[in-house]
């Protein structure tokens, strides 16, 4: 083996080396350098208006009570509306989320009328349905009780105990 | 086409799934991205130990020896069987842990059988064999940690019996008979052929019991006192626990005559209070306590007194020439200054020189061998590590698994800084060992043990729940 191989393996050795040490740093960036910030109140708002207004209009005489923006990508926020922690946000990350008063729960909800498995939201097929699990008080999605699963369609109001919020985009 | 129409099909969709179970099961079972994450970088890690091996056979033998690399080839199957266990017992758990730790422990292997090579050593002689089934026995403790710890608040139920087990391995080597003293520190005990470091088991159970007691007696510690010079002083009722492990510390120094030990449980205590309690004031107290006791220790004990000389004036003659002066420090350094920017390749430098070069000093036989470029990525693997146990703590909702996560990730962290601080002159050089890299049975089981329990922590951390709303606010 020549003295000029040895050399070029040993440099890509090193090279190799930290490569595997930027790998890892590429792979927790958002640890390191947080994840990026969505500039949602004011900015994004209106823009998120303009885009779904645009297919509203069709669907707007047929069913003017329903929300237009039920199509397109299943929503990834979870916004409280009312309740205790008015205004927390919470990213739906993966495709389901329980609801409930116990701490195993994904959202966990402590008051007076939850229930310990209270319901469940699940992504089925880029819709999220809620599910109640046989609650004491009950699941409202826009004031109406849930009995089957039913869809939730972004930015319509979904009430357990005392908490009311809404799923967005 | 339009919106109202897409929620009418999934609702008959969603229909024949009646049987809701069924749907249950299936969206239970989220992709494992984490799991999948970490095989890509287990693989990367495994191949870079496969040619830290050639690259040592090249350069010192010049040919390719199939024996040890398939004894290599061996071990990083038990990495991947570690890697599916985490799959079905610890989905979530932190995906980089186990590559870093692979990586190290591979280097380190990889830089002990080129010092055996260097030697002359074959077979059973050889250390670096030895490593390897160290290595695997650490990992089947490691996996049997895993799959015997289901969650950690169980650990808080037995900190006391934590606290008697750490202090009975602390004083285990004392004890006439079975107690050894190597190179004039009395660390081992002897059972038979096999030797062992209790202190290394022992230090896992300290952080056991501190987290325990700490997340008790947080509220006390850091709530009651006096405000003098902008910091709360703790209460003199509540400086009995800082005392007696001042005190134990202070009986390592003395009795077992090993200070960086000493200098372990002492910084280990002193991070879990200051996390436990956020008072500086704590850390300042500490802090001078040890020096003071250090400093008096430098004046009348002669070990440690020669150790401060051999690094205050390690290139006197009289320090190099003297027994236990500083001959291996000043050597360790002549070798990494040999090794400079990139190093002189592995298996072709000289680290053999360096007394104990493969387990006190094998920092400096790889700062020769891959230079300071090598050693950097090094360093950066052990930042990354003890960076994802931070993590760890700061993401546990629990005040137990936050501070055992610290507490475990900092071990590692001051025990790199006291060792590596040693070998290249920042701090006087004590006898710990570097974590994963250097030679020693009972370092690699109880870092790998370190490494389960975080692995263990950051699994139930990312089951807890995501928000929580309660009234009472």
């Amino acid at each position: 083996m020549s003295e000029l191989t040895l050399l070029l393996l040993r440099i890509g050795f090193l090279i190799l080396m930290w490569a595997f040490v930027f790998a890892i740093v590429y792979a927790l960036r958002s640890d390191l350098f947080g994840t990026r910030v969505r500039r949602m109140p004011a900015a994004a708002s209106p823009a998120a208006a303009a885009a779904s207004s645009s297919p509203a209009p069709a669907a707007a005489p047929r069913a003017p009570s329903s929300p237009p923006t039920t199509g397109g990508p299943p929503a990834r926020r979870l916004v409280i509306t009312s309740g205790a922690k008015e205004g927390l946000e919470l990213a739906l990350e993966d495709d389901q989320l329980t609801i409930g008063r116990s701490a195993d729960s994904g959202l966990v909800i402590r008051d007076d009328y939850t229930s310990t498995h209270h319901a469940r939201l699940m992504l089925w097929d880029d819709v999220w349905m809620l599910q109640d699990l046989d609650s004491t008080n009950g699941s409202f999605v826009k004031g109406k009780k849930v009995g089957a699963p039913t869809p939730v369609p972004p930015n319509t109001p979904v009430s357990i105990g005392t908490t009311t919020f809404e799923l967005r985009r | 086409m339009s919106s109202t129409d897409a929620a009418g099909p999934t609702l008959e969709a969603a229909a024949p799934r009646v049987t809701m179970t069924e749907a249950i099961t299936i969206k239970l079972r989220t992709p494992a991205k984490l799991r999948n994450l970490e095989l890509l970088l287990l693989l990367v890690a495994i191949g870079i130990t496969g040619a830290a091996v050639a690259l040592v056979q090249l350069g010192a033998i010049g040919e390719l020896d199939l024996t040890i690399i398939g004894y290599g080839a061996g071990l990083g199957m038990l990495a991947l069987g570690m890697h599916v266990v985490l799959r079905i017992t610890a989905p979530d758990a932190d995906p980089f842990i186990l590559p870093i730790i692979v990586t190290l422990n591979g280097l380190g292997v990889a830089m002990i059988y080129r010092l055996d090579l260097a030697e002359g050593y074959v077979g059973w002689e050889m250390a670096g064999v030895r490593q390897m089934v160290w290595t695997a026995i650490a990992m089947v403790i490691a996996l049997a940690v895993l799959l015997i710890v289901r969650n950690h608040r169980v650990l808080a139920r037995y900190r006391y019996v934590a606290m008697l087990v750490g202090i009975a391995l602390l004083l285990l080597p004392m004890l006439p008979g079975i107690g050894q003293t190597i190179n004039g520190a009395r660390l081992w005990i002897q059972v038979g052929p096999f030797s062992f470091q209790p202190g290394e088991i022992g230090k896992i159970a300290l952080a056991v019991f501190f987290a325990g007691y700490l997340m008790t007696a947080r509220e006390s510690l850091s709530m009651v006192g006096r405000t003098f010079l902008g910091m709360r002083l703790p209460r003199g009722r509540d400086l009995g626990p800082i005392l007696v492990v001042w005190v134990a510390a202070m009986a390592v120094l003395v009795f077992q005559r090993d200070l960086g030990t000493s200098l372990l449980y002492f910084g280990l205590f002193l991070v879990m209070i200051y996390v436990a309690t956020g008072r500086l004031s704590w850390v300042l107290l500490g802090l001078t306590l040890f020096l003071g006791g250090a400093l008096i220790a430098a004046q009348t004990l002669g070990y440690v007194n020669n150790r401060f000389a051999a690094w205050l004036g390690a290139f006197e003659q009289q320090n190099y020439d003297a027994i236990g002066g500083s001959y291996q420090l000043v050597q360790g350094m002549f070798g990494l200054a040999d090794g400079g920017l990139i190093g002189t390749g592995l298996g072709q430098g000289r680290p053999d020189i360096v007394p104990l070069a493969e387990s006190d000093f094998i920092v400096a036989s790889l700062g020769e061998e891959l230079g300071l470029v090598g050693l950097f990525a090094i360093l950066g693997l052990y930042l990354l590590f003890v960076a994802r146990g931070f993590r760890i703590g700061f993401n546990g909702t629990d005040d137990f698994g936050r501070l055992l996560a610290v507490g475990l990730a900092f071990v590692v962290a001051l025990q790199v800084f006291i060792v590596i601080g040693g070998v290249t002159r920042v701090i006087p050089l004590t006898g710990l060992t570097t974590p994963f890299l250097a030679a020693g049975g009972s370092a690699l089981v109880a870092n790998w043990i370190i490494a389960a329990l975080l692995l263990r922590l950051s699994d139930t951390v990312r089951h807890q729940p995501r928000l929580v709303v309660t009234d009472d606010e």
